[in-house]
């Protein structure tokens, strides 16, 4: 199950994004981050190593 | 006849009314302006104006019907736009400052179509910024109203394109659709709009908001005006790396056909209670909507909606990835230039990792079969429009809608075609729907659902006090 972040974290990842945002809009996001976080890892549950992403690219296309 | 009865024609009445010139198309572009002049100030439904080339372009239906030269049912019809489909020359904002001055050097595909076809266009609509987030209460713009009560949210995204057909503004609308932005704001404001399948449509030329969610459509007062634009609409055009390359059908044919024996699926076990759960007057009139169904024939069968509850997780990782992929210079360069209800859910995906993205489009492979494994035991599904009546614009909880089952967004992740219908009112007089979903390119069955409730109820012919 995946670690909620901390504001610290959140602001560190902010910058490794090249993300510049002030403290109290980090703030603002942070409820909103962890939950699509946790969201996206409950879709792991629904997957298996057999299991592959919709849509593909296609040669035959050239896309 | 009184300017307001002209303005709530339905396209199809209004094609009858040229040809037999009881009025013109320039009477027609006018009735439409005046009640905009009149009334927008209120709702806010237009962020731009194209008066001078309605008339422009209502003078040449005119002449070119009086001459013989009919492009069909669109000729001379008025029409407005989702302020996300570029119009060469003409400014397209997407409802925000980012985009605030930008005037396109091209048309979407779609508004080349809707051109050729005679359309008369009134102009360019208010939406949620960028087609995402909620109503954009800090965006150069102001947030479009619902004309049934200006106190509440139209729905969006096409905010505009739900409520100035509401009010009688234009005949027909272009909305764009990733989680339910076509469909909600018809369920919230009365009228009818259909997603049709993924590829039907052209997406080129309208601002992205998720590339493998995004689909564009018509929305109209009736189910039939939505047939008649999306025939227009539909077709493969090469320009877009999603359009289908399959053949369009005469949407019309067979819409009046009825629903005896159709199997109609409900899947209200496992998702209907979700968290807080759907707002049971909205219930009671979906399940009015469901004995009119029985009433003309059709059978109700119970699925399981855990598979649909779940398409919710997965269509909002993958939006939110691919929507922050698309704006990811925009908001290293300038992010408080987005508003704060679009920013706030699109820098999301600023968060989520590549494997995220992955696993999202690997569940949508596993849910899309669950779901779509349902079509061998039922012909259509239904579901509301929306969980709740229009909330309060006093009173939005940016976090109510994760609390509530999303009744639109599997069929953006499945790509499979949606028509939301009027079906009766809430307390304070606020609309309801409910969607009719069929297979991948069966847009048809959507209709002729969808026509055969629509004409067995009143609901469509109620209009808003402006």
């Amino acid at each position: 199950m995946v670690q909620d972040l901390s504001l610290n974290q959140l602001r560190e990842l902010a910058e490794r994004a090249a993300l510049k945002l002030p403290d109290d809009e980090l703030a603002k996001l942070l409820p909103g981050v962890n939950r699509a976080r946790r969201q996206a890892d409950e879709l792991r549950q629904l997957v298996n190593a057999q299991t592959e992403p919709a849509g593909h690219f296609g040669a035959d296309k050239g896309n | 006849m009184a300017a307001s009865e002209l303005c709530y024609l339905t396209i199809g009445e209004a094609g009858i009314g040229l040809r037999q010139k009881h009025f013109s198309a320039v009477e027609l572009a006018d009735a439409c302006l005046d009640r905009i002049d009149a009334h927008d100030a209120k709702l806010h439904s237009f962020i731009t104006l194209t008066a001078d080339l309605a008339l422009e372009q209502a003078r040449q239906a005119d002449k070119e019907l009086s001459t013989g030269h009919d492009r069909g049912p669109l000729h001379g019809i008025p029409i407005a736009l989702k302020d996300l489909y570029a119009t060469k020359g003409i400014r397209t904002t997407c409802h925000s400052a980012v985009l605030a001055n930008w005037i396109p050097d091209h048309d979407a595909t779609t508004v080349i179509k809707l051109r050729d076809a005679g359309t008369v266009l009134l102009g360019k609509l208010g939406m949620h910024e960028f087609a995402f987030g909620g109503p954009s209460v800090d965006a150069p713009f102001p947030a479009v109203r619902n004309p049934w009560n200006l106190a509440h949210i139209p729905g969006g995204s096409s905010s505009g394109s739900g409520a100035a057909l509401a009010a009688g503004f234009c005949y027909g609308a272009l909305g764009s659709d990733t989680g339910g932005s076509i469909r909600t704001p018809a369920s919230h404001c009365g009228i009818v709009g259909i997603k049709p399948t993924y590829g039907r449509c052209s997406r080129y030329g309208v601002i992205p908001l998720s590339w493998s969610l995004d689909h564009t459509g018509p929305m109209a007062r009736s189910v039939e005006d939505c047939a008649i634009l999306l025939q227009v609409l539909a077709g493969y055009d090469a320009l877009d790396n999603a359009s289908a390359n399959v053949a369009v059908p005469n949407f019309q044919t067979g819409m009046k056909d009825g629903i005896k024996s159709l199997r109609v699926g409900v899947p209200r076990n496992n998702w209907f209670n979700e968290n807080l759960g759907i707002d049971p007057q909205t219930e009671s009139a979906f399940n009015q909507a469901l004995q009119v169904l029985e009433s003309l024939g059709a059978q109700i069968v119970d699925i399981d909606g855990q598979p649909f509850s779940l398409a919710r997780k997965a269509n909002q990782t993958i939006l939110t990835c691919e929507a922050y992929a698309y704006h990811e210079a925009t908001y290293q360069k300038t992010p408080m230039k987005f508003g704060s209800s679009v920013r706030r859910r699109m820098l999301e995906g600023a968060f989520l990792s590549a494997a995220d993205y992955l696993t999202a489009q690997r569940a949508r492979a596993v849910l899309n079969d669950q779901i779509r494994a349902n079509f061998a035991t039922v012909d259509v599904f239904a579901v509301p429009g929306a969980a709740r009546p229009p909330e309060a614009f006093d009173n939005m909880d940016p976090n109510e809608q994760n609390m509530r089952p999303s009744f639109t967004n599997p069929f953006n992740l499945g790509g499979l075609p949606a028509i939301s219908v009027p079906c009766g009112f809430t307390e304070g007089n606020l609309p309801a729907g409910i969607q009719f979903v069929a297979p991948a390119f069966e847009e048809a069955t959507c209709f002729r659902v969808g026509y055969a409730y629509e004409q067995a109820t009143e609901w469509h012919n109620h209009r808003p006090a402006i």
